[in-house]
């Protein structure tokens, strides 16, 4: 089983620092997990992953079904050994996946009922499919099958029904992964469902906790789908409250920066987001000054790296803007190059996270990041709320600070 | 400045011999590697220090689509090094106008000018104009602008007499006054050996009144370059360049006046065969290797070794693997049957990670070399790290294919024998690349065009 080891707490916010061990590693929380969806973080090596700080990524389970499939991970002796990462490695229970890309997938009691996008057959994916193929994939953390309905839903009765239904999927996954033999490599997490509705988060919550010795870690499932920030965070910091304080606690579905932080202030010790690897293909590269889109003829000149003070490769070798605005779209190596910057970012805000929660100094680590972040564009009114229910101000002692009460993300 | 000494100076062919400069140095035969938009295909920086090919060639005209040109403003006593990110103790750079690989039809040059293409459309450029870049981006060597019609052949007489004229009067400016440059000269005369032969007796007369004041001290032409390229491209678009005894016969026509000292180089070969072939009967010292590396694109590990051992005789073996072919995927087996030290078969165990907090405490994974299966996954799955893994291990496997030929050649072996055994043991009509790159074709087509285009989500 997991190890998790709290080792400090903010003196403000529900904050906390700890170590996560699992069988390939040590993870040091709070983190941000890249996305490796077919194996592969985007043109990237393993190697160079590890040489980027990481320690923990996520493989999507419904994709690895498809393709390669459990046989020949099994012949390769598991995902790790496929995708030659030796590191920790988080598999998601692919019911997600199953929603959003598939024609037809039809709930049932028994489990998601979808075409094959092979063979076009009726295919069924039960909870104890799911436990099947994630154990099959070799994930050290592994996720149970929820019922994921999207936090847009207007209908409470559907809510409702997912959520108990994501319970008793969770006592099927339990059930099938001790009997597996598996549970002392691979670790299930449970996730928490009840939409927007905190009457139904309240009650997931007390059905799920209830189970805390079969799981060794709580994700908050069901955001992230459109819903509104405050009422988001909201969510988030209901979750986190009660979640049991020896287990870790995963965000699912988070990338922004600000996102992290705040969910960071509000207890969470895990998230992971498509967003930096994605954004960085298309020329976006994140930078503690806001997003730098690289495709602007402004920055055609620009001999600056993206960030001075960055340590990734693409930084530190001196690698221009000027550079990366001639080929990025173009070539392969350009997205390579944005990419690597983007996970050291992601890597870098939770990294001076847990420093400044260890240091006693994470409320001052907030500030100074909102105001290098948002000075421009104005602080989000929705973290301002957020922080604010934690016991920090970011308002306080500047009156000349800008609030920006929309909803986007700040754009380049 | 730039060295180069042949091992037996009165050797012409085959032969081998060293590039000298700063610190890098470079065994001939040798391979040279292409860039795109300055960048090796997809190869980040940190990769491609990883790979062993020294010398890049950078064509030029992408960066016309800015006027300036964006690396004419690098600051820094190696601009062209330091934008494009190649480290000057490890990397030489030469630099073409345009890319010799292109061979699409484009407006005719001018008596002044290049036509060059670039993705906003044609710019022409001047002598002038080439020499300025030239000096203020400083690569290690200039290919001086040559006159390649790349209008519709064939071409007159008059048509390749402007060509030569052309090209040697531009290389005449190139040369006069300013300092001095590692020069390399386009071999004009297209396919008509007493045109190769006439331009190359042009580059060696002496040189008279105001010409010679132009280029004063050098007593002709070609006292101020360093050697000589052939691009097979022009020459494919009207001769079958498979044919190869007419290549080396032009190829020849051109060295017959030239001392055999200089640095003969090939652009755009086809195979390793093709690049045997040239050491054999031509003496040539360095090829470019972008078959090599298009191998890559289209999802071919290469596995061939030269020279073939003894033991091991397979009449008309593929050059390499076309991962996308379905039983690779059970195959755990490595990039090539040959062993292999490339960062694909045998990864660099990473001893320092970047640390992100006083928790962060670097514990480095013993590596497992990337298998076939793996590769072929991702071809599947439009991962674009299947290419970046098959350039290291392709360029890697191209490397020790030089290794292998210098160390016959050094040996005294006998050559000839070798590359006929070599020639036998491999297909050289490449047929395994053109079957990878109909699947990858109909891959690209089913996730839209382009490299970039299919990593959409
Ligand atoms: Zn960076
Ligand atoms: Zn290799």
């Amino acid at each position: 089983m997991a190890k998790f080891e709290v080792l400090a707490k903010c003196h403000t916010t529900r904050a906390r620092v700890s170590r996560l061990t699992l069988s390939h590693g040590i993870t040091p929380l709070p983190t941000f997990m890249p996305v490796a969806t077919q194996a592969a973080i985007k043109g990237l090596t393993a190697q160079q992953m590890e040489s980027l700080g990481v320690t923990l990524i996520l493989n999507n389970t419904y994709h690895l079904n498809l393709r390669p499939g459990v046989q020949i991970l099994g012949e390769a002796g598991g995902a790790h050994k496929f995708q030659g990462w030796h590191k920790n490695l988080l598999t998601d229970s692919g019911g997600f996946q199953l929603v959003s890309l598939s024609k037809f997938t039809k709930i049932t009691e028994q489990g998601a009922l979808f075409e094959s996008p092979f063979t076009g057959e009726p295919t069924m994916l039960t909870p104890e499919e799911s436990m099947s193929i994630q154990h099959a994939i070799g994930g050290d953390i592994i996720m149970q099958l929820d019922d994921v309905v999207s936090s847009m839903t207007p209908d409470r009765a559907r809510v409702e029904e997912a959520m108990e239904r994501s319970v008793r999927w969770l006592d099927r996954c339990i059930t099938y992964h001790n009997n597996s033999g598996k549970q002392t490599t691979q670790n299930l997490f449970a996730i928490v469902q009840g939409g927007l509705d905190s009457e139904l988060r309240d009650r997931c919550l007390t059905q799920m906790i209830e189970r805390k010795n079969d799981v060794a870690g709580f994700a908050i499932g069901g955001l992230s789908g459109g819903e509104e920030k405050d009422v988001f965070w909201r969510i988030v910091k209901q979750c986190a409250e009660r979640l049991p304080d020896d287990r870790p606690r995963y965000c699912m579905g988070i990338g922004f920066a600000e996102d992290l932080l705040v969910c960071v202030a509000l207890g969470v010790d895990m998230a992971d987001c498509v967003f930096p690897t994605r954004t960085a293909r298309f020329g976006v590269a994140l930078t503690h000054r806001g997003p730098v889109n690289l495709r602007l003829a402004k920055y055609a000149y620009d001999f600056e790296p993206i960030d001075p003070d960055c340590p990734c490769p693409t930084c530190s070798a001196g690698t221009s803007r000027a550079m990366l605005y001639h080929v990025i779209t173009r070539e392969t190596a350009a997205a390579h190059a944005v990419t690597m910057h983007n996970i050291v970012f992601q890597a870098r805000v939770m990294g001076g996270a847990r420093d400044a929660i260890l240091n006693g100094t994470f409320p001052d680590y907030l500030r100074t990041f909102f105001a290098n972040y948002f000075a421009d564009f104005g602080y989000p009114q929705w973290c301002v709320n957020a922080l604010r229910s934690v016991g920090v101000d970011l308002l306080e002692g500047d009156s000349k600070i800008k609030v920006n009460k929309g909803t986007g993300a700040k754009w380049e | 400045m730039l060295s180069f000494t042949l091992a037996a100076p009165c050797a012409r062919r085959p032969r081998t011999g060293t590039v000298r400069l700063r610190g890098v140095i470079e065994k001939t035969p040798a391979a040279m590697a292409t860039t795109s938009r300055g960048v090796v295909p997809h190869l980040s920086r940190d990769q491609y220090n990883r790979a062993h090919i020294p010398w890049v060639h950078i064509p030029f005209e992408s960066f016309l689509e800015n006027n300036p040109p964006v690396p004419t403003l690098q600051p820094g006593p190696f601009p062209l090094h330091t934008f494009l990110g190649f480290d000057p103790d490890a990397h030489i750079l030469s630099l073409s106008l345009r890319d010799p690989a292109d061979g699409r039809e484009t407006p005719a040059n001018g008596a002044q000018y290049v036509a060059a293409s670039t993705s906003r459309g044609v710019r022409r450029v001047t002598v002038a104009d080439w020499r300025g870049h030239v000096h203020a981006c400083k690569p290690d060597i200039v290919v001086a602008m040559p006159d390649i019609p790349w209008t519709n052949p064939p071409f007159s007489q008059k048509r390749t007499t402007k060509s030569i004229e052309r090209t040697v009067s531009w290389l005449a400016h190139l040369l006069a006054p300013d300092p001095p440059l590692n020069i390399l000269v386009h071999m004009a005369g297209g396919v008509n050996e007493r045109a190769r032969r006439a331009f190359a007796q042009s580059l060696v007369e002496p040189l008279d009144g105001l010409e010679a004041a132009a280029v004063k001290p050098l007593k002709c032409l070609d006292d101020g370059i360093i050697g000589y390229t052939f691009d097979l491209v022009p020459l494919r678009r009207e001769i079958d360049v498979e044919d190869a005894d007419k290549v080396s016969a032009l190829l020849q026509s051109s060295l017959e006046p030239l001392p055999p000292t200089k640095l003969r180089v090939v652009i755009s070969v086809v195979s390793p065969h093709q690049i045997l072939r040239l050491i054999r009967d031509v003496g040539i010292d360095l090829f470019d290797v972008k078959w090599a590396q298009d191998a890559a694109n289209v999802g071919v590990s290469l596995d061939f070794v030269f020279p073939v051992p003894q033991d091991d005789s397979q009449q008309g073996r593929d050059l390499g693997h076309n991962l996308y072919r379905s039983h690779y995927a059970h195959d755990f087996a490595s990039l090539s049957t040959a062993a292999c030290t490339c960062n694909a078969c045998a990864p660099v165990v990473i001893k320092n990670a970047i640390s992100h907090s006083q928790l962060d405490a670097h514990i480095a994974s013993a590596p497992s070399g990337y298998t076939r299966a793996y590769i072929h996954h991702l071809l599947h799955t439009h991962e674009m790290g299947a290419h970046a893994l098959l350039v290291l291990h392709n360029l890697a496997v191209v490397d020790k294919f030089f290794d292998g030929i210098r160390a016959v050649l050094a040996r005294g072996d006998d050559f000839t024998a070798h590359v006929a055994a070599f020639a036998a043991q491999y297909d050289e009509s490449l047929a395994i690349v053109n079957e990878a790159r109909t699947m990858w074709k109909e891959v690209d087509v089913a996730r839209g065009k382009g490299r970039i285009a299919r990593e959409r989500d």
